[in-house]
């Protein structure tokens, strides 16, 4: 009989003896950089992945639920995000503020983020202060106290964050718009942050049935990261999460996006007191899961990044029609946007922006890019993928994202292979697929006084 | 609590100075070329003139374009970029090791042969006009910019390192090339490289560049004490439409020479180091009236302010604003508790260690030692001065140095629904201005 892995054997000393709904499962392991992470489950369906590290005396604890906006309804947008807020407050064993006070007499650092796909809560600790945050994040898992008076509060908290990120900054209005305008069934149609309206009208009811349905082990994974002893942080991690009952994960009603046909041009006018011209283009584009994801990150890069790229040497450096300019292909788990910006110097306009930027997408979609362009593009994303890796929280957030999204915790890697791998010819069909033979969607930011 | 790594030093010819800090753990190196002056000596009128020098360096040098630098680069999987104060300026790199050597001698063109050439300046010059233009969106931005120009006013530290849009168009090339040739000698250099690199590398990398770099001694600082201006300011920056405001009340601060200067940290991490601070608590947990809300104690060679920040609403501003005020007389009055500071203190130390848990944020502690001219052991002491910081030396500390009735307060907001509430919320205000947002 071959001998048994020494995870799997950590996973059945812990599961000799434990109540039959607390085993703990090994389930194998996945490359990562040169080393590995393993993978355990315990029988509630909570996901662990275990990273050793002992570059530090400190370790990031990551809990990751698969809830984000798009698991909201019209009137309630905005609830997951509320929500994180209130994972902050009083639980059944700790009194408001308390959660934070321990972290930090510790010397530990939380904080927590709220996207259309995922919520995550973070902890970065000294390495001996681990059994706490397995303490902290446990309880807050299953026994949160939800009332009145902490609702109301944070819900004029979060009023001032939209404020602050939406209302009163440029950018943040645009980006709102951008989605709200392209997306029109989807879930991505609205922002994470909610509506206004719909912050001020929660009520702790709301809250509760958010928490009893998302807000369970079966929905939820933990990303330890740090020098740490495996079979003693699994035997406390099992102690503390083993009794929490699993919950019934609704299915996902998100509806998918009709396609923008070419005639279907979307464009919105915003006008706001700011000194020049923005503008911002949206194109639908493939979900971070799809083959074309890899080629068409690998084009922005050549288009967007850096001081080199296409559009920065065309709109920002020889033109000076811009004096910003970025791209992004959003990595949500459905088809989100390639989005394209441009921040117009005074005496330019949207139209010189989106002039030069059709001019470069036309180059793009006929000609095949040169072999030293895709070269640079290629070894700028190897330096931001191992820029992403400098902090076990780096470490900690890249596995937890790619397990939430793809189910993949080390797929940041298998990217940076096809990164390698990807073609001049293949980015040229990746931009012939998403930037021509459909509509797009196009904000205009002009400033208030016509100026 | 075993003691930290802390970087290699190493006394190179022509003054000066490498710091090692090695990290095998990614095939990554990190380059830090700090130099020990900075924007302060930008003559009157010329404000802009070093950091535009430092940005030219990647404008052409050495027979390469502009283009040729920025395509090289990247292509050796590198990131190069500058940043400047009154005090210094830095030039900060990180490359795949595996191009380490090309990349440093790329590095080593830029810094050694700049070429000035007047298109990219010209350039250079209408993008920075543009970039002030465009900051003008940043509300966060326009406050702190009026708080550092009235809080010291008439010192080297109220002006703009970037410059004006006065000033700007006005630099020509020599003045680039005069502000390259006064910082970027060897007497005024430290080399900091962390990552994966060891000692020979990081002898060779340093060799390489010194070798390019003009001999020159380091220069005098022409920084003096800033003083205290008497009595309550408000500098109201317009702009409209704003539904949120945001709000710095400060006054000076601590210098790291300070025998307190620890003490007075302390205490401010139970008044607004925290997210369980005094200035959360009261401002965000129990009223929701910011979303932020922390005080902060500058660092610089010399004493630099001390300043709070929240944004609340434009509903909730004066009744924010005046609360600020009141927590700070009593955070002065009365001092914290030992409760308080025991808690605090458990915080500071423990958490130290993300302050040294990678090679490039110990690497950086010892650069700002180096190149501020801070105390040896400034970071080195750090655990044991909080460990034995009694109430009694943090509550005279924070007596001391911060003076209640001596603050600036700047407010960013629409002056016509929320000017008369801020003025009402601040007792015993001596003068305020009201400065539209685009008058810079």
């Amino acid at each position: 009989m071959p001998a048994l892995d020494p995870h799997g054997a950590i996973a059945e000393k812990l599961s000799a003896g434990a109540p039959a709904g607390q085993k703990v499962t090994y389930r194998g392991a996945h490359p990562f950089s040169d080393t590995k992470l393993h993978r355990y489950e315990l029988s509630n369906g909570l996901t662990i992945l275990l990273l050793r590290d002992q570059s530090a005396p400190v370790a990031a604890y990551h809990t990751w639920f698969n809830v984000g906006s798009r698991h909201e309804k019209t009137g309630k947008t905005g609830l997951a995000h509320l929500f994180e807020h209130l994972m902050f407050n009083e639980t059944e064993s700790f009194k408001a503020g308390e959660f934070d006070k321990k972290l930090e007499e510790s010397g530990a650092e939380s904080n927590a983020a709220t996207w259309v796909d995922w919520t995550f809560y973070h902890e970065a600790l000294p390495k001996d202060r681990l059994p706490l945050a397995v303490r902290l994040e446990s309880e807050r898992m299953a026994r949160l106290v939800l009332r009145e008076p902490q609702v109301k509060s944070e819900k004029e908290v979060v009023a001032n964050e939209r404020r602050y990120r939406v209302d009163d900054d440029v950018e943040g209005a645009s980006n709102e718009l951008l989605y709200k305008t392209a997306f029109t069934r989807h879930p991505y149609h609205w922002p994470t942050i909610g509506w206004m309206e719909d912050i001020q009208g929660f009520t702790p009811e709301d809250c509760e049935t958010f928490y009893r349905t998302y807000y369970a082990p079966n929905n939820a994974v933990v990303v330890v990261v740090g020098d740490f002893q495996e079979p003693k942080l699994l035997g406390l991690m099992q102690k503390a999460y083993g009794p929490i009952p699993r919950s019934v994960i609704p299915p996902d009603e998100a509806l998918p996006e009709p396609f923008q046909s070419e005639s279907d041009l979307r464009e919105i006018t915003l006008k706001k007191p700011t000194p020049t011209e923005k503008l911002i283009v949206g194109y639908h584009g493939p979900a971070l899961g799809d083959q074309d994801h890899v080629p068409l990150t690998v084009l922005n890069e050549l288009l967007f990044g850096g001081r080199a790229s296409r559009l920065y040497r065309a709109l920002v450096l020889d033109t000076e029609t811009c004096i910003e300019t970025r791209g992004w292909v959003s990595t949500f788990r459905d088809g989100g946007l390639y989005e394209m910006y441009g921040t117009a110097r005074a005496g330019k306009t949207t139209g010189d922006i989106l002039a030069i930027l059709d001019r470069e997408i036309a180059r793009v979609t006929a000609d095949v890019v040169s072999e030293d362009e895709l070269a640079r593009a290629k070894a700028r994303l190897e330096l931001s993928l191992l820029q992403s890796l400098e902090t076990m929280n780096g470490k900690a957030e890249q596995i937890g994202f790619f397990e939430t999204v793809l189910g993949e915790p080390s797929a940041a890697f298998r990217r940076l292979e096809g990164y390698r791998r990807s073609t001049a010819s293949d980015l040229r069909k990746a931009a012939r697929r998403y930037l021509t033979g459909q509509g797009r969607t196009l904000v205009r930011v002009l400033p208030e006084n016509g100026a | 609590m075993k003691s930290e790594p802390t970087p290699k030093r190493l006394d190179l010819e022509g003054g000066a100075t490498l710091l090692l800090e090695e990290d095998h753990s990614l095939p990554l190196v990190s380059m830090t070329l700090a130099l020990k002056s900075g924007s302060a000596h930008d003559p009157v009128g010329k404000e802009g003139a070093s950091r535009i020098a430092l940005r030219m360096l990647r404008r052409g040098a050495g027979g390469m374009t502009a283009k040729q630098i920025e395509d090289a680069i990247d292509r050796l999987g590198g990131e190069v970029g500058t940043d400047a104060s009154p005090s210094g300026a830095t030039v900060g790199a990180q490359v795949i090791v595996r191009n380490l050597d090309n990349f440093v001698d790329l590095l080593a063109t830029m810094l050694g042969s700049p070429a000035f050439p007047s298109d990219e300046f010209g350039r250079l010059q209408r993008e920075t006009v543009a970039e002030i233009l465009e900051s003008r969106d940043s509300d966060r931005a326009l406050a702190q910019r009026a708080f550092r120009r009235s809080l010291f006013a008439g010192h080297l530290y109220g002006r703009s390192t970037t410059g004006t849009t006065a000033t700007v168009p006005r630099l020509t090339e020599d003045d680039a090339r005069a502000a390259y040739g006064l910082h970027v000698r060897r007497g005024n250099l430290v080399i900091g490289l962390s990552g994966d690199v060891n000692e020979s590398d990081a002898k060779r990398v340093a060799a390489r560049l010194l070798d390019a770099i003009p001999a020159g001694q380091g220069l005098p600082d022409p920084i003096v004490e800033p003083e205290p201006k008497k009595g309550r300011r408000l500098v109201f920056v317009d702009k409209p439409e704003r539904t949120q405001t945001q709000v710095l009340i400060g006054t000076l601060g601590t210098s790291a020479f300070d025998p307190d200067h620890v003490p007075l940290g302390v205490a401010n991490a139970v008044f607004g180091g925290t997210f369980t601070s005094r200035l959360m608590r009261e401002i965000r947990s129990k009223r929701g009236w910011s979303y932020g809300a922390s005080a902060r104690l500058a660092t610089d060679r010399h004493r630099q302010s001390f300043s709070m920040w929240t944004f609340p609403s434009s509903a909730d501003v004066a009744p924010c604003l005046r609360l600020e005020i009141e927590l700070l007389e009593a955070f002065v009055d009365k001092g914290i508790t030992p409760r308080e500071l025991s808690f605090v203190k458990s915080y500071l130390t423990r958490s130290r260690a993300f302050d040294v848990d990678t090679s490039s944020k110990r690497l950086h502690q010892a650069l700002d030692v180096v190149s501020l001219d801070l105390p040896a052991d400034y970071h080195s002491s750090y655990v044991a001065k909080v460990k034995s910081t009694t109430l009694e030396a943090a509550n005279l500390a924070v007596k001391t140095r911060i003076h209640p009735a001596d603050l600036v307060v700047v407010v960013v907001g629409t002056a016509e629904s929320t000017l008369e509430g801020v003025r009402g919320a601040i007792d015993a205000l001596e003068e305020h201005t009201v400065v539209p947002f685009d008058a810079e």
